[in-house]
């Protein structure tokens, strides 16, 4: 047994007595007797690498001495999660000018004890620089969003952090640390630390605030008198026009704050948590629900039309009754799933809802094309201000649609 | 610590009548050490066969023999006492098991000669296995690898074998068949055996078969000690003897890993990948090559183990990109190492539109069928739909923004009686999954639209997919 490991979690050895190993070094009585004198190494430089979504790797350059020959490099782990059979150890840059040739030529494993001993021969005696590389458990990383949005709501401030999380039951040094993108940190990791690392600060981020209506996705405000939840959002794109697209964006909690100006510093409005973004797409952050946005939602019509059979279409016309009491103008989505709509006039068969647009549908353009797919259909409703004295114009908008070949 | 000797007994008081069970009270014993050890591993039974081979001097007349294993896990009814030289002079004439003394027997050996000479025995145990590991480190560009393969020797047996010859059998081995093909017995009758028959005939005959594999090893001369060993690869039959270059020793509850192979710039080639079946439901980006020379692998096949990869940073440092159990690779065959989602290629399936035709209605109380908006349109009031076809249209849409250009492979399975139109030059992968590829350059977008078309109800005439070549509008 190595007890010289003991006051150590995570330790190197070489044990330097070449000439006295015979070829077999792995005998328990041998393994005592064999040593006269050990070095230690010390860790010249760490590296984690958190690009890998569930494992983290640490790799730890050391500068291990050897001797011409058979060598003997000790590694434990006690009281760590290192995986052992994820441990590499590679030899990288000579020491100086001097090349070694060295190889591991078998690793052993004692029993009931996490270490390992591996056999390396050196051509000559000199120092090694190696690295060993290890996956290393309870060393998690997650990410977080502080987003500050600008008085008008028009951009925002977006930086995000990457939180270490170290349980692993091992300190580490200056270590450099690698989220797989951005910069790499230089910070010393202590033992059941938490370090939060700003990875990226992106300025003047152009944002979207939309408000929505979908009564398959957000239900009613008040069912009994038919109005319908109202949530807002910002909404940015992870792309370059809009000052982002480097990196997909990862999962993580967003805290969203709006800058008051002067010196009314920032306001906190919420939190959401921002699903993993791909470039291109959009991390739509929710805010809560609207109050001075009123829509009314009624199915105006709901008329069957024999086709033959037992096959027939059914007409339906949905109304939309809203009311903007906010002082200025906003636009909102109105999101129609034809399925629920379906499902509500007949119920469900099970089948996929084929339609038509009817002729009475009001939104002006249509369905935005980008944003709807074969059964959900956005539409635009541009609303006004309310007026000074507080009132609000009611705008009516209706969806007509013949929802074809149902029995 | 030593747990099992072999005894040449000198009894001295009682006349040495071999046949019956030893129950003197004074004895003296010499003890013939061991020369040489073989320990021939299965990784996919435990079992390993140990040969061992002792110098042992007989007097003329009768030789008693006792060989014990006190705490190990060897299968006594498998030891076997074989005379290397001096056979026609030695005679075994029996094997006592006593009674008392479980982990133990007697040889009575009947010699015609006062002098030395060498013994083999042979004997099961188990608590020996093996198993192999991979290491992939990929270049920083992903167009080659290196490859290390690692076999690990376990001995949980209870026993130190020091300086052994190791050799281990590579190969998924159903020891039924393959044994039964060794021992040339029909296996319909080792399917009648009874279980402790079978097991027994099965030992014989995997001793018939590592008998064929070859004989004992000598020790190998010193080695280099600079030299990482090699591990010796042969062929035999359906299986790959794997044979570490000397002797290693193993003690008892240590496990020892030594390198197989070593493939320097490997090349291979990274193909995405949809296959639901396989892989989730997910786009994965796959490292392929090949177990073959051209691949500067092919030396042996690659046995059942767990590939760990990596790819080169650039820098020195390492990325860990996977872990992947891979089962037996034979010389030729691909190895696919499967890494994953790639959060720089987005894929997804867009349905576009979904409409029905084809509808047939059937006359209520007959067998009469008639098509809805056909030229012989009826208004029938007593009748069902009872056919149709459904159609949806689909965009598969990918984005890459790998920086890379990439190939992408989509298989999607569709059951039931279906057409699959599209101008994507699919084939059928099999009777019911297409299959189609398309490469994309870096920063792209591809649409690829098809549409499918599900014959419901009376309509369904087939359960398989027809591919059809036509524009398919969105």
């Amino acid at each position: 047994m190595r007890k010289w490991f003991a006051p150590k979690r995570l330790l190197l050895a070489a044990a330097v007595a070449a000439a006295t190993f015979g070829p077999n070094l792995l005998c328990p009585s041998q393994a005592q007797a064999r040593v006269k004198l050990i070095t230690l190494p010390v860790r010249e430089r760490v590296e984690i690498q958190l690009d890998n979504a569930t494992a983290t790797l640490v790799e730890e350059e050391r500068i291990v001495p050897l001797v011409k020959g058979e060598n003997q490099v000790d590694f434990s782990w006690a009281n760590t999660q290192i995986d052992p059979n994820t441990i590499v150890f590679r030899v990288v840059a000579p020491v100086g000018d001097k090349p070694l040739d060295v190889k591991v030529l078998s690793v052993s494993y004692p029993p009931n004890e996490a270490a390992l001993i591996w056999s390396v021969g050196s051509s000559d005696s000199g120092s090694a620089r190696v690295r060993i590389s290890y996956l290393l458990g309870n060393l998690t990383k997650s990410f977080n969003y502080r987003a500050v949005a600008s008085k008008d709501e028009k951009t925002l401030v977006l930086s995000e952090y990457m939180r270490l999380q170290n349980f692993a039951n091992e300190e580490f040094g200056s270590t450099n640390l690698f989220a797989g993108y951005g910069k790499t940190f230089l910070k010393p990791i202590g033992l059941n630390e938490t370090k939060e690392m700003l990875v990226q600060k992106f300025e003047k981020v152009p944002i979207k605030k939309t408000y929505t209506c979908n009564v398959a996705e957000y239900g009613w405000l008040d069912q009994p008198q038919q109005k319908l939840r109202v949530p807002m959002h910002y909404v940015l794109k992870n792309d370059k026009a809009n000052q982002l697209g480097a990196h997909p964006l990862p999962y993580g909690k967003a805290r969203i704050f709006i800058d008051g100006g002067g010196e009314g510093g920032t306001a906190f409005l919420g939190e959401d948590w921002g699903r993993f973004t791909p470039i291109d797409d959009e991390m739509k952050l929710y805010l809560g629900v609207a109050q001075d946005i009123v829509v009314k939602r009624t199915l105006e019509k709901n008329e069957r039309k024999h086709v033959s059979g037992n096959l027939f279409h059914q007409e339906v016309i949905v109304k939309y009754e809203i009311e903007n009491f906010k002082d200025q103008a906003v636009t909102l989505d109105v999101v129609e799933n034809l399925r629920h709509v379906r499902n509500e006039v007949r119920g469900d068969s099970g089948r996929d809802v084929e339609w038509e647009l009817g002729k009475e549908t009001t939104f002006q353009g249509g369905p935005d094309k980008e944003r709807s797919t074969f059964e959900q259909l956005t539409f635009h409703a541009n609303l006004p201000a309310r007026a000074k004295d507080g009132k609000a114009e009611k705008i009516t908008h209706k969806l007509h649609v013949l929802i074809k070949n149902e029995w | 610590m030593r747990r099992f000797a072999i005894f040449s007994l000198l009894a001295l008081f009682v006349a040495l009548e071999g046949r019956t069970v030893r129950a003197d009270n004074i004895d003296l014993s010499t003890v013939p050490s061991r020369d040489t050890v073989q320990l021939t591993i299965y990784n996919s039974e435990d079992i390993t066969l140990v040969r061992e081979t002792r110098a042992v001097t007989f007097k003329k007349g009768l030789n008693p023999l006792q060989f014990s294993w006190a705490n190990t896990l060897i299968d006594p009814t498998s030891v076997q006492l074989r005379f290397l030289n001096q056979a026609d002079k030695l005679d075994l004439l029996d094997t006592t098991f006593p009674h008392a003394k479980p982990q133990m027997l007697y040889w009575n050996v009947q010699s015609e000669i006062d002098g030395a000479a060498t013994i083999e025995i042979s004997y099961f145990t188990s608590g020996i296995t093996w198993t192999a590991d991979y290491i992939a480190i990929a270049d920083a560009d992903e167009k080659a690898m290196g490859l290390e393969g690692f076999v690990r020797v376990y001995n949980n047996s209870g026993e130190e074998y020091e300086n052994a010859q190791v050799r281990l059998v590579v190969g998924t081995i159903n020891l039924v068949e393959k044994i039964a093909q060794l021992a040339q017995v029909p296996i319909t009758d080792v399917a009648k055996m009874q279980s402790d028959k079978l097991e027994e005939f099965k030992k014989d005959a995997t001793r018939r078969f590592m008998e064929k594999a070859g004989g004992m090893g000598g020790k190998a001369g010193d080695l280099d000690a600079q030299k990482a060993k090699e591990i010796v690869k042969e062929g035999l039959s359906e299986y790959f003897i794997f044979t570490i270059e000397g002797t290693e020793t193993v003690p008892a509850g240590w496990s020892k890993r030594l390198r197989s192979l070593e493939g320097k710039a490997v090349p291979f080639r990274i193909q995405y990948r949809y296959r639901p079946a396989e892989y989730g439901d997910q786009l994965v980006r796959m490292y392929l090559l090949t177990n073959d020379e051209k691949s500067k692998l092919g030396g042996s096949p690659l046995p059942d183990g767990v590939v760990r990869v990596f790819r080169a940073s650039g820098k020195e440092g390492l990325s860990y990109l996977t872990q992947q159990a891979i089962k037996y690779v034979p010389i030729g065959d691909k190895i696919e190492l499967n890494l994953g989602p790639d959060p720089e290629v987005i894929f997804e399936l867009i349905k576009l539109r979904s409409f029905r035709d084809e509808l047939m209605l059937q006359v209520h109380g007959t067998s009469e069928f008639r098509k809805v908006g056909g030229d012989m349109v009826i208004k029938q009031e007593n009748a069902s739909i009872a056919g149709w076809d459904d159609h949806e249209v689909f965009t598969q849409r990918i984005r890459n923004y790998s920086g890379k250009d990439i190939e992408v492979e989509v298989r999607r399975t569709f059951p039931g009686h279906v057409v699959f139109r599209s101008n994507l030059e699919p084939k059928l992968h099999d009777y019911q999954t297409v299959e189609f590829l398309t490469r994309l350059a870096a920063g792209k977008r591809a649409d690829l639209l098809f549409e499918v078309v599900h014959k419901q109800g009376t309509s369904v005439k087939q359960n398989n997919v027809t591919l059809q070549t036509g524009e398919v509008k969105p």
